[in-house]
C-alpha cells in the first residue's frame, strides 16, 4: 500500500479552483488547505509507484499551481525472507570465466 | 488492513504532513497523529541519495522503519522530500538483499572459477586478507586498491584512507566520485587553491538569475528545483537558463533553453568572456584586488593510457586513441587556439602534473585569446539542433549575455556532470569562475557560480577526508613533504611512512588490473564494473587475469557478479555515519534498525581486515615503482619498523591496535555513549572493545581541518537536536559553534582579514610565474597571488571522438529521476521498478525513421568498444535534437558504459560520460 502526504501550493486568490481540481483526481483526498498562503495537503493513495508518479505530475500541471512535493511516506512492510544465494550470483557463478549475461 | 484503519492512517498522514510544513492542526487531527504514531520512535536522518542532503525523519517500531518523512527543521528541504527520498524505508528490503558472505569455491576451497558458496566471516575475512598479502608481498603497496565511494560516510572513508595510506603505505585507493566531481575539485584547487563552494543553497532566494549549464536539476536534484520554481513564480525579476545537449525537464520551466553541440560549452563561456570585455562590463575594482589572468597548455592529450596503448586497445579503439597520440587540429581549434587548420600537435603536456602547469599573463594578452570567439564563430562551433536557426541561436546567446553582463542582476550558474564529465572538465569549470570574477559576482549572496554534487558526501567524505590517490584530509596531497609531514604527526606514524608516489586513479586502478599490476582490489558502496566506462575490458580484466576482488554490497550488482568474495554491507539507518553536501553542511544520523542476517557496516569490515594484518608485514621496506623523491630511495619506501619501536609500537601489533583501537581512543571514546539516545551500534557491539569507533575516528579527523579554514564542530554538537547540520569552516564564536554561509566574504566567513571585503585566501603565500599565451616564460618574474583568485583563458578544444560516416551519432549518457546512479538500490523497490522498468534509447523523430525506426523497437547501439542492445523511445521526458541519442546508465540489463569511451580530462581524471560516438541499427 502506498499511502504518501504531499504538500500543494496553488495561488491564494485561486485556492479554491485548485481544491476542486484536486478532488477530481484519482487516489487523492484533500485534508486541509489554508486560504492565506495557498497551500493544500492532500493524501495520495496509489497501487503502485508509476500511479503515484503520475499523480504528483498531474498535480503540479493543474492551473494556478505553483509547486507539490511529497512530505511524509508510510512504509507498510511484510516480513521478508533472504534468499540464501541470490539468483543473479547462483548463474554468476556457473562455471564461471565472464557471466553470460556480462559478455559482450 | 480494515478500511477504518486505512482511514485514520490517511487522517494522521495529513495532520503529520500538514504539521512537517508548519500548518495550524485541529484538535481531532493531533489526536489522529498521537495515536497512529504511538509507539513510533522519531529520529532525524539524512537521504542517501543526491548531494543535495536533505534532511529525513524517520520512525522506526519493533527494529523496522515504519514511516518517512521530509525534516521541518531542515533549512536544505524545509519538510519536503522527493520521490527517491520516498523510497529511502524500502530499498532495505529487497529479496536479494545479501545477508551472507559469499566466496567462490570448488570442493570446499577458493577457485576463481568456483561457484558462490556461502562462507562464515572468519573464513572470507581470511581468506580475503591471505590474498592481499600474497599481492602485497608481489607487487608491493602499489599492486593492491580499493574502489572507495561519495557514498561512503565520514568515518567511513576516513577509516579507508587511514588503513591505506598509513597502514598498507598505498595511495591506490579512489572513489566513484572520480566519476563525478574531480573536474570540480581540480578547477576549485587552480583557481581557489582551497577546494568547494563559496555559495549555498540560499544563493537560490537571493538571486535574480539561475543559469543550469548541464545540470538537469529538475530531474536530479528534485528539491533545490522546487527552490528554483518558487523563486521564479515569486520574484519577478528572476530567469532560469537552462544549457544542456538535449531538451530535458528543466527546460520546461526556464525562460531560456540553449541546446548546444557536445563541447560547445567552452566556446560559449569564452563567448560570454569577449562580450563583458568588448561591453566594458568587466569589474575592475573586483578583478584588480582579487584576481589575476592565467592560462595553461594547450596539448594534454584526453586521458588514455599513456603507454603501451596499443598492446591493450584494438584496432578500432586505436582510431580514436592515436587522436591522442598525434592530434590533428580541426577548422574549428584552428580558429580557437590560434594555430593552422591540419596541423599536427604532439600532445606533450600528458604525464603527471604537466596538464595542470598554469602561468600568469596580462589582461591584454587575456583579450587577444577571447577575440575569436565572436558570435559568428561560436554559434558555427556550439549550435546544437541542426533544425534551429542560427539567427535564434545567436539571439539566445545574446540574451545570456546581456544576463551575465548587467551590472544590476545576480546571477547563480549550477552545474553537475555536464561540465565535469568532460574532456575538458577542469577547463570549463574555471571558466565559468572566469566569467563570475571579470563580473566580480561572486561569494555574496545570489550571486557565484556553485558546482553541485551527485553523492550524498562526495564532498563530505571523498573530498573533505581525501579519499583520492593524490589527497590527505583538508586539501592535502601525499606529494608534497609539508602535507605528509602533518599527516604523519595527526597520525602518530613514523617519519616516510607515507608514500609520496601518487597512486592510481580510479580508471587506472581498471587499467592496472588488464596489465596485471594491480592484483587485489576492494569495492566499497559503489558498482566499479558498471559505473566505469569501456566496460568490456575491466570485466575481462576481473575474471580473465589472476587477481582478487572484493565486493562489499547491499545487493549482487555487477561488480559483485565479477567479484571473487562478496562481503554483505549494511545500508545507511542500519548503521551511525555523517554525510557532507554540495553546500559544505556536514549533517549525521544514528543507526536505526540492526542489519538483516549477518550484514554487516563498511566500517566493520575495514576494521576487521585492520586486525588481520601486523605492522611487521607493512611497515618494512617496501618497493613502488616508479617512486622518485628527495628523501627516498627510488622505487623504495623504507623500513619504519625501527623508528616504530622507539615510538612504542610493536612489529607484531596489528593495525586495527595501532592506527584505530589505541589505548587513548578506547579511553577517550567509550561506547555506549550519551549522544545514542537509546539507539544500537551494531560495529561498537561486534568489535566488543568498549570502544565508539564512529565518534574517535571523527574527533580524530577534525583535528586536520580545524585552524584553517576547513574547522568542523566536535562529534555531540552535530547530533544536538537543534542542529540540522552545520557548513563549515565551523568556528566557535562566544561559546556557540558557529557555520559559514558565504566563504571568502568578510561579512560572514571568519578567515577574511577584516577590511578585505573580499579574500580568496586559499592561495594566500603562493605566487605564478609570469608568462605569454603560449609559455610560461624563463621563470624569472613572478606574481604573488595571495588573497586572489585565478582568471583562466581556456580555449575550444574538440571533443577526441565525433561522429564521422561509420558512427555517425553522438551519445550522451546520464540518470534519470526515479532511478539512482546503477540502481542498485532503487531497482529493488518493486514499484519504482515498475516506472522506469529499463532503460531506453532518446532519439529524435526523424534519426529513428531514417534508420526504419519507430518507438520501441530493439535496436544495438555500437561503438568502436562495444555494443548493447534496448528500445527506441522518440518522445517522453527528453528531447534529443537530431544527431545525438541519449541512453541513462542505472540499467544493468543495459550496460551502456561497454560503449562510453575511457577519456579523461587530463587534469582531473575524471572520465567524459556524455560524449562518444555511435551507430544505431535494428536488432
Amino acid at each position: 500500500m502506498n499511502l504518501s502526504g504531499i504538500l500543494v501550493v496553488s495561488k491564494p486568490e485561486r485556492m479554491a479552483e485548485v481544491v476542486t481540481s484536486l478532488a477530481a483526481l484519482q487516489g487523492i483526498e484533500v485534508h486541509q488547505s489554508d486560504p492565506a498562503s495557498g497551500r493544500i495537503i492532500v493524501v495520495q493513495e496509489a497501487v503502485d509507484i508509476h500511479a503515484e508518479l503520475e499523480a504528483i505530475k498531474r498535480i503540479k500541471v493543474l492551473p494556478h499551481v505553483i509547486m507539490a512535493e511529497m512530505v511524509y511516506h508510510y512504509i507498510a512492510e511484510d516480513e521478508k525472507e533472504y534468499e540464501a544465494l541470490p539468483p543473479e550470483l547462483e548463474a554468476a557463478g556457473e562455471a564461471c570465466s565472464i557471466p553470460k549475461d556480462l559478455q559482450e | 488492513m480494515g478500511l477504518t484503519r486505512r482511514d485514520f492512517l490517511k487522517t494522521s498522514i495529513a495532520a503529520s504532513t500538514a504539521a512537517t510544513v508548519g500548518m495550524p492542526l485541529s484538535k481531532t487531527a493531533e489526536a489522529a497523529v498521537k495515536q497512529a504514531e504511538a509507539g513510533w520512535q522519531w529520529d532525524k536522518a539524512v537521504c542517501r541519495f543526491c548531494g543535495t542532503g536533505c534532511g529525513i525523519m524517520v520512525a522506526t517500531q519493533g527494529g523496522k522503519i515504519v514511516a518517512t518523512k521530509g525534516d521541518p527543521d531542515a533549512p536544505v528541504n524545509r519538510g519536503l522530500n522527493c520521490v527517491k527520498g520516498y523510497f529511502l524505508g524500502k530499498i532495505m528490503y529487497g529479496a536479494d538483499r545479501l545477508t551472507q558472505p559469499l566466496l567462490r569455491m570448488t570442493n570446499g576451497k577458493f577457485d576463481k572459477k568456483g561457484k558462490f558458496v556461502p562462507v562464515s566471516w572468519d573464513q572470507a575475512l581470511d581468506v580475503m586478507v591471505e590474498k592481499f598479502m600474497a599481492a602485497y608481498k608481489e607487487k608491493g603497496p602499489h599492486g593492491v586498491a580499493i574502489f572507495g565511494s561519495g557514498q561512503w560516510t565520514v568515518p567511513e572513508g576516513y577509516v579507508g584512507a587511514k588503513l591505506w595510506k598509513a597502514g598498507f603505505r598505498s595511495n591506490n585507493i579512489d572513489p566513484n566520485a572520480r566519476h563525478c566531481m574531480a573536474s570540480a575539485v581540480a578547477a576549485f584547487m587552480q583557481t581557489f587553491g582551497i577546494d568547494e563552494p563559496a555559495g549555498n543553497y540560499d544563493d537560490i532566494e537571493t538571486t535574480d538569475t539561475a543559469v543550469l549549464w548541464g545540470a538537469n536539476m529538475a530531474e536530479m536534484h528534485p528539491i533545490l528545483w522546487s527552490r528554483i520554481t518558487n523563486r521564479r513564480l515569486t520574484h519577478k525579476d528572476m530567469v532560469v537558463v537552462n544549457l544542456s545537449t538535449y531538451g530535458n525537464m528543466s527546460s520546461d520551466i526556464a525562460d531560456i533553453e540553449i541546446v548546444f553541440r557536445p563541447s560547445g560549452d567552452l566556446a560559449i563561456q569564452n563567448y560570454i568572456a569577449r562580450e563583458i570585455v568588448k561591453r566594458n562590463a568587466v569589474n575592475w575594482d573586483f578583478v584588480h584586488k582579487h584576481a589575476v589572468f592565467a592560462t595553461g597548455p594547450y596539448d594534454i592529450g584526453y586521458g588514455f593510457r599513456p603507454a603501451k596503448a596499443d598492446q591493450f586497445n584494438s584496432a578500432k579503439e586505436m582510431e580514436v586513441v592515436k587522436n591522442e597520440q598525434a592530434h590533428v587540429i580541426d577548422k574549428w581549434e584552428a580558429i580557437a587556439q590560434r594555430k593552422q587548420e591540419g596541423e599536427v600537435v604532439k600532445q606533450s603536456n600528458i604525464l603527471g602534473a604537466k596538464p595542470a602547469a598554469d602561468w600568469a599573463i596580462s589582461f591584454e594578452d587575456f583579450a587577444k585569446a577571447l577575440e575569436p570567439y565572436d558570435l559568428d564563430f561560436v554559434t558555427a562551433v556550439a549550435k546544437g539542433n541542426p533544425d534551429e536557426a542560427d539567427a535564434e541561436f545567436k539571439a539566445k546567446l545574446q540574451k545570456l549575455a546581456d544576463l551575465y553582463c548587467d551590472p544590476k542582476r545576480k546571477v547563480v550558474s549550477y552545474w553537475t556532470m555536464g561540465f565535469n564529465q568532460h574532456q575538458r572538465g577542469t577547463w570549463v569549470n574555471e571558466q565559468c569562475y572566469m566569467n563570475h570574477l571579470l563580473l566580480g559576482k561572486q561569494s555574496m549572496p545570489g550571486n557565484g557560480a556553485f558546482s553541485l554534487t551527485g553523492q550524498p558526501s562526495a564532498c563530505g567524505t571523498a573530498r573533505e577526508v581525501g579519499t583520492f590517490s593524490h589527497r590527505l584530509p583538508a586539501d592535502m596531497v601525499v606529494n608534497v613533504k609539508k602535507h605528509r609531514d602533518t599527516a604523519e604527526k595527526v597520525w602518530k606514524l613514523p617519519a616516510n611512512t607515507l608514500n609520496p608516489a601518487i597512486g592510481s586513479h580510479y580508471v587506472k586502478i581498471m587499467r592496472d588490473l588488464e596489465d596485471g599490476t594491480v592484483k587485489w582490489a576492494m569495492v566499497q558502496v559503489n558498482n566499479p564494473w558498471q559505473n566505469t566506462s569501456n566496460l568490456n575490458h575491466w570485466i575481462k580484466a576481473a575474471r580473465e587475469m589472476d587477481n582478487f576482488i572484493v565486493c562489499c554490497d547491499a545487493y549482487p550488482t555487477v561488480s559483485a557478479k565479477v567479484a571473487d568474495l562478496v562481503l554483505p554491507a549494511a545500508m545507511i539507518y542500519e548503521k551511525w555515519g555523517f554525510y557532507g553536501n554540495a553546500e559544505r553542511r556536514t549533517q549525521c544520523w544514528r543507526q536505526q534498525v540492526p542489519p538483516p542476517g549477518q550484514a554487516k557496516g563498511d566500517l566493520w569490515i575495514l576494521l576487521e581486515m585492520a586486525k588481520r594484518i601486523k605492522l611487521k608485514d607493512v611497515w618494512g621496506e617496501q618497493k613502488v615503482p616508479g617512486l622518485k623523491e628527495a628523501g627516498f630511495e627510488d622505487g623504495k619506501l623504507p623500513s619504519v619498523l625501527d623508528e616504530a619501536m622507539k615510538m612504542g609500537y610493536k612489529a607484531d601489533m596489528s593495525l586495527y591496535e595501532a592506527l584505530f583501537a589505541t589505548p587513548d581512543n578506547k579511553q577517550s571514546y567509550k561506547w555506549p555513549d550519551a549522544v545514542a539516545k537509546g539507539h544500537a551500534n551494531h560495529i561498537a557491539e561486534t568489535l566488543k572493545d568498549g570502544w565508539f569507533p564512529e565518534k574517535a575516528m571523527f574527533e580524530e579527523y577534525r583535528k586536520f581541518g580545524s585552524g584553517h579554514g576547513h574547522d568542523l564542530a566536535p562529534f555531540d554538537v552535530y547530533y544536538r537536536d537543534d542542529v540540522r547540520g552545520l557548513k563549515w569552516p565551523v568556528v566557535e564564536k562566544e561559546g556557540k559553534w558557529t557555520e559559514t554561509r558565504w566563504r571568502f566574504n568578510e561579512d560572514y566567513d571568519p578567515y577574511v582579514k577584516k577590511g578585505a571585503g573580499i579574500e580568496f585566501y586559499g592561495n594566500n603565500g603562493k605566487s605564478m610565474v609570469v608568462g605569454d599565451l603560449d609559455k610560461p616564460g624563463d621563470g624569472s618574474k613572478k606574481v604573488d597571488i595571495s588573497g586572489k583568485a585565478k582568471i583562466y583563458f581556456r580555449p575550444y578544444a574538440s571533443p577526441v571522438e565525433q561522429p564521422d560516416k561509420e558512427f555517425n551519432l553522438w551519445l550522451c549518457t546520464g540518470r534519470v529521476l526515479e532511478h539512482w546512479h546503477s540502481g542498485s538500490m532503487t531497482r529493488r523497490v518493486p514499484e519504482l521498478h515498475r516506472a522506469v522498468p529499463a532503460a531506453v534509447c532518446w532519439m529524435h523523430p526523424k534519426d529513428a525513421e531514417s534508420r526504419g525506426l519507430k518507438r520501441n523497437d530493439l535496436i544495438w547501439v555500437e561503438s568502436r568498444r562495444g555494443k548493447v542492445k534496448v528500445r527506441v523511445e522518440t518522445g517522453g521526458r527528453n528531447r534529443v535534437p537530431r544527431g545525438l541519442v541519449y541512453v541513462p546508465w542505472f540499467d544493468e540489463g543495459v550496460l551502456i558504459n561497454k560503449v562510453t569511451l575511457d577519456s579523461t580530462c587530463p587534469i582531473s581524471k575524471e572520465t567524459d560520460f556524455k560524449k562518444c560516438s555511435v551507430k544505431v541499427y535494428k536488432a
